[in-house]
C-alpha cells in the first residue's frame, strides 16, 4: 500500500471532464469531497471557498478501475503462494491472509489507475478460498478492506488436477465438488467444521461463489453446476463464453473476463465484444501477476478496438465490477455519496495515448505521476 | 507550411508520355493510381492537407496539393481519410514458429533467420489488416549471438525470397539474458566475454585472411612469371612457385568480419543499465556498427547512449506485450521511449511480442509511447521512418517521398486513435487489404 500522505481531506477538484460512469459525461465540472466521500458533482465549476482545490481543467476524471480478478499482493518475488497444493478442497482458506499490500505489483497497479480489486486463489483447487475484496490503499482497515470474505473459489480448469491427489480427471473434478457439496447439505452440526460451514453457506445461503472455467466444456459444467445446487455464481476467465452467450444470458450469471492478451488471434478478441453484445454482463480482470498484463485498462482498449461499445468497456472496468463484487454502494462510479476513489487522465481513458496523472483513494492522493 | 508540388522526373501530362504509358500499362497491366488524401502523413515531411498521393509501377511518382493526374487514372476517394507509410515492427516474430528463434549453440553467427520463414502462417493477414507492411524478424534472445536477421515485406508471396527487402540487416547479439527468474549475474559475465572473445578471435581471422590473401597474389604473380619465362629462353628458368596453403574460410566468422568492417550492425539485445553499458563497451572497443535492442532500462542511462549517437529500438513498451514478468522487465517504465527520444536518442518501438500475431499492435505500441511522453509524431516515426532507417531499407520504405515503394496504408481517422480503421493497406501499389464493410 503506498503510504497516504495525510489524512483524507476537504477536496474540491475541477475537471475538464468528469465520467461518472451512472450519469454520463460532465463538462467543465466540479467533485467535492468531504471526509473521503464524494459529497457533490456538478456541472458548475466554481469551488466552495476555503477549500482545497486541485484544478484539472484539462483533464478527465473517472472512477477507480476495479480489477474484477487478480493474485497482487500475494507473490514472494516471482514465487507464488496463491494454490494450496497439498489439499484439494479448501474452502476455509482467506485469500486476504496472504496478501502484502506492499508488494511492488500492487504499487504497480495502482499506478495504472486499479484502487480496488478481487483478490483470489490460483486454478489449482477444485474447492479453492475466499476470495476479497480490497483497495489498494488506505491507514485503516475498515478504509481498505471492502470485503475479508467475498465468496469461494472453484476452479474446473485443468490447472486442478493432480496426478497425486484427487481429482485427476475432469469428471473425477466435478464429482468431488458435488460430493463436497452434497456433504455440507447435509451435514448435521454435531461438531463446528469450517470448510463445511462455508460450503453450506454456499448451498443455503446464497454466500457468492467465484467459478473459474475457460473452454464452453468447462462453462457448460459451471452453469450445470449452478443450475443444480441454485448457486449464487459469479464465472471467471470464460474466454469461450461467446459460444454459448445466450445459455450464460439466460441464466443471468455475470463475467469476470480474461484479460485480452495482446498476442492473441482477432477472433478470440472479438469474443467478449460478443459476449457484451449478448447482455451479459462483464468486468474485467488481470490475473495479475500471473500474466503480463498488469494495465487492466489495457483489456478494455484492446476490447474497443475490436468493437466494444465504450460505454460498455467502461462500466466494465468500474460500475458492473462494483456490482458484481458486491461492492457497488461504497465504489464504481462518481456519485454523491460514494467513496472518492478517482483517477486524473490526460485524455479519454478508454484512448492509449492517455495515461494516468494521479490517483485519489478515500479522497486522499495515492499516487502522483512525477514529469519526465 | 504549404508543400509544393513534387514530381518525379517525367514530365507525365506530355502527350507523348501519355501514350507511352498507356502502351506500358497495358503491356504490364499496371494502372496508374492516385490516391485523393484528406490527411497525408509523409513521415519525412509535414502532413499534407488535402493531397494526392501518384503511384506508378509501384513507386511514388508525385504527391502534394497540386499533382497533376494523368489521364486513365485509377483514382481512390480518401478525401476524409488518413494516408501514411506501412507500419514497420522491427521487433517481429511473424513468420517464425517459437522454437525455430533459437539455436542450442551460442555463437553462430553463421545462422540465417531466412532459413527459418515459413510464408504460409496465416497470422500475417490480421497483422497486414492493421496497416504493417514490413517486419524484421531477428533470432531470438537465448544465443549470444543469434544470428542475422531479415527484413521482409508482408506482400503475401509464398516465395521466401520475394517477400525479402533486405537480408542480414543487422546480426542478433544478446547480453545478461535470463534463462529463468532467478539472478543472471554470472551468465552476464560469460556473455560479455564470449562475445568479446569471438570478436577478438575474427580480428585475427582478418589478419591471417589477409595475410593469406597477400600471399596467394604473390603467389599467382610469380606463377603468371614463372609461366611467361617458361615460355622464354630455357637457361633462366627458375625455381617453380610453391603455392601457399589453402586458408580455410569459416562462414561464421566471414559474418562477424562484416560486422567489423561495419557491413552489418550488431543489434544486442540487452536490457538491465550494466548489460547495455556492456554492448556500449563492446562497440567503443571494437568500433561496429551498434543497435542497441530492447534496452528495457536506457532511460536510466540516457546520456550515455545519446554521447554514442547509437539507435536504439525500443519494446515492448508495456509489459502487456509480452508473456510473463521475467526479470529483466523488473525496472520496465512506460516512459523509456520517451526519455530517450526527448535527450536525442534515435528510437525506433517495436512490439516484442510474444507471438508473430503481436505485431498487429504496433500502432497501440505507438499510442501508449505517446501516452507517456512520446511525441505523437515522433512516435509514428518510430514505427515507419525510424526503423527503416536503422535497418538499411529507408531508400525504400519508411515514408512517402517520391522515389519509394508504394507501400502506404489508408485509414479512417488519425493512427494512435483506437477507434481508427485501417481502410486499405497498399504494398508496391498493389491492394493487398481492404476492408469490408461490417469489419
Amino acid at each position: 500500500m503506498v503510504k497516504a500522505a495525510d489524512a483524507p481531506q476537504n477536496l474540491a477538484i475541477r475537471a475538464g471532464r468528469i465520467w461518472t460512469v451512472t450519469d454520463g459525461v460532465i463538462t467543465d465540472g466540479v467533485i467535492i469531497i468531504k471526509n473521503g466521500k464524494i459529497q457533490a458533482v456538478r456541472k458548475n465549476p466554481d469551488v466552495p471557498a476555503g477549500m482545497k482545490l486541485l484544478d484539472f481543467s484539462d483533464k478527465d476524471v473517472m472512477p477507480g478501475l476495479i480489477d474484477a480478478h487478480c493474485h497482487l499482493g500475494l507473490s514472494l518475488d516471482i514465487y507464488s503462494e496463491i494454490d494450496e497444493t497439498v489439499l484439494a478442497v479448501t474452502p476455509d482458506m482467506q485469500i486476504l491472509d496472504a496478501f502484502n499490500p506492499l508488494a511492488d505489483d500492487v504499487k504497480k497497479a495502482l499506478r495504472s489507475g486499479v484502487t480496488t480489486v478481487l483478490l483470489a486463489p490460483g486454478n489449482k483447487n477444485p474447492i479453492a478460498g475466499q476470495t476479497a475484496v480490497v483497495k489498494l490503499s488506505g491507514k485503516k482497515t475498515k478504509d481498505w478492506i471492502l470485503k475479508r470474505s467475498a465468496g469461494v473459489k472453484f476452479s474446473l480448469r485443468d490447472d486442478a488436477l493432480m496426478s497425486d491427489r484427487r481429482p485427476t480427471s475432469r469428471a473425477g473434478l466435478l464429482a468431488l465438488i458435488r460430493e463436497e457439496l452434497n456433504n455440507a447439505k447435509t451435514h448435521e452440526q454435531d461438531k463446528p467444521d469450517l470448510r463445511i460451514e462455508v460450503l453450506k453457506s454456499v448451498v443455503d445461503a446464497n454466500f457468492p461463489v467465484y467459478i473459474c472455467a475457460y473452454t464452453i466444456d468447462e462453462i457448460v459444467s459451471a452453469l450445470t453446476l449452478v443450475d443444480e445446487y441454485d448457486l449464487n455464481a459469479v464465472l471467471i476467465g470464460a474466454q469461450q463464453g461467446d459460444e454459448i452467450a445466450n445459455m450464460i444470458a439466460g441464466q443471468n450469471i455475470p463475467v469476470i473476463y480474461s484479460p485480452l492478451l495482446l498476442f492473441s488471434r482477432d477472433k478470440d478478441l472479438k469474443r467478449v465484444v460478443k459476449m457484451a453484445d449478448g447482455g451479459i454482463k462483464i468486468a474485467f480482470s488481470s490475473t495479475a501477476p500471473r500474466t503480463a498484463l498488469s494495465d487492466l485498462r489495457t483489456s478494455a482498449i484492446t476490447a474497443v478496438r475490436y468493437g466494444l461499445d465504450t460505454e460498455a468497456a467502461l462500466k466494465s472496468l468500474t460500475i458492473n465490477a462494483a456490482e458484481i463484487l458486491g461492492v457497488s454502494k461504497r465504489v464504481g462510479s462518481i456519485q454523491k455519496g460514494k467513496d472518492a476513489d478517482l483517477v486524473i487522465l490526460n485524455g479519454d481513458p478508454l484512448q492509449p495515448t492517455s495515461s494516468v496523472e494521479m490517483v485519489i483513494i478515500n479522497g486522499t492522493i495515492v499516487y502522483q505521476r512525477q514529469k519526465i | 507550411m504549404e508543400n509544393p508540388v513534387v514530381m518525379g522526373h517525367k514530365n507525365i501530362i506530355l502527350i507523348s508520355s501519355l501514350l507511352l504509358l498507356f502502351t506500358f500499362t497495358s503491356a504490364f497491366g499496371s494502372q496508374d493510381i492516385a490516391i485523393r488524401a484528406g490527411h497525408i502523413l509523409t513521415i519525412s515531411d509535414n502532413p499534407i492537407e488535402n493531397g494526392i498521393v501518384l503511384i506508378k509501377d509501384g513507386k511514388i511518382e508525385a504527391l502534394g496539393r497540386n499533382v497533376v493526374l494523368p489521364a486513365d487514372v485509377r483514382l481512390i476517394d480518401a478525401n476524409d481519410k488518413f494516408v501514411m507509410p506501412g507500419l514497420i515492427d522491427s521487433q517481429s516474430r511473424l513468420f517464425v514458429m517459437d522454437s525455430e528463434l533459437n539455436e542450442s549453440r551460442t555463437i553462430a553467427p553463421e545462422l540465417n533467420i531466412l532459413d527459418a520463414i515459413d510464408p504460409f502462417i496465416k497470422e500475417y493477414r490480421e497483422v497486414l489488416a492493421q496497416g504493417v507492411t514490413a517486419v524484421c524478424v531477428a533470432p531470438g534472445s537465448r544465443g549470444l549471438i543469434g544470428g542475422r536477421s531479415a527484413v521482409l515485406k508482408l506482400n503475401g508471396s509464398k516465395n521466401v525470397d520475394r517477400m525479402v527487402l533486405k537480408a542480414d540487416a543487422t546480426l542478433k547479439a544478446a547480453v545478461g539474458i535470463s534463462t529463468s527468474n532467478a539472478s543472471s549475474s554470472l551468465a552476464r559475465l560469460e556473455h560479455y566475454s564470449s562475445i568479446r572473445e569471438a570478436l577478438i578471435a575474427t580480428k585475427v581471422y582478418m589478419q591471417r585472411k589477409e595475410k593469406a590473401d597477400r600471399e596467394l597474389a604473390e603467389y599467382n604473380r610469380k606463377k603468371a612469371e614463372y609461366e611467361k619465362k617458361d615460355s622464354g629462353k630455357e637457361t633462366e628458368k627458375k625455381e617453380k612457385p610453391k603455392r601457399p596453403a589453402r586458408f580455410r574460410s569459416s562462414p561464421a566468422s566471414d559474418v562477424l568480419a562484416q560486422v567489423l568492417r561495419k557491413e552489418i550492425p550488431l543489434q544486442i539485445e540487452a536490457h538491465r543499465v550494466v548489460d547495455i553499458l556492456n554492448a556500449l563497451r563492446l562497440a567503443d572497443e571494437f568500433g561496429f556498427s551498434l543497435i542497441l535492442d530492447k534496452c528495457t532500462e536506457g532511460y536510466l542511462i540516457a546520456d550515455e547512449i545519446a554521447r554514442r549517437k547509437v539507435p536504439v529500438i525500443i519494446g515492448p513498451v508495456s509489459t502487456s506485450f509480452v508473456d510473463m514478468p521475467r526479470l529483466e522487465y523488473r525496472n520496465h517504465n512506460m516512459s523509456n521511449a520517451a526519455i530517450l527520444s526527448k535527450r536525442g536518442v534515435k528510437a525506433a518501438l517495436g512490439v516484442s511480442g510474444r507471438d508473430g500475431a503481436s505485431s498487429k499492435f504496433i500502432t497501440l505500441a505507438a499510442a501508449m509511447a505517446a501516452a507517456n511522453g512520446m511525441d505523437k509524431s515522433a512516435a509514428l516515426r518510430a514505427i515507419t521512418l525510424t526503423p527503416a532507417e536503422m535497418l538499411g531499407v529507408a531508400d525504400r520504405i519508411g515514408s512517402l517521398q517520391v522515389g519509394k515503394d508504394a507501400d502506404l496504408v489508408i485509414l479512417n481517422g488519425h493512427p494512435l486513435d483506437i477507434r481508427t480503421r485501417v481502410e486499405m493497406v497498399m504494398i508496391e501499389g498493389k491492394v493487398v487489404f481492404e476492408r469490408k464493410s461490417q469489419q
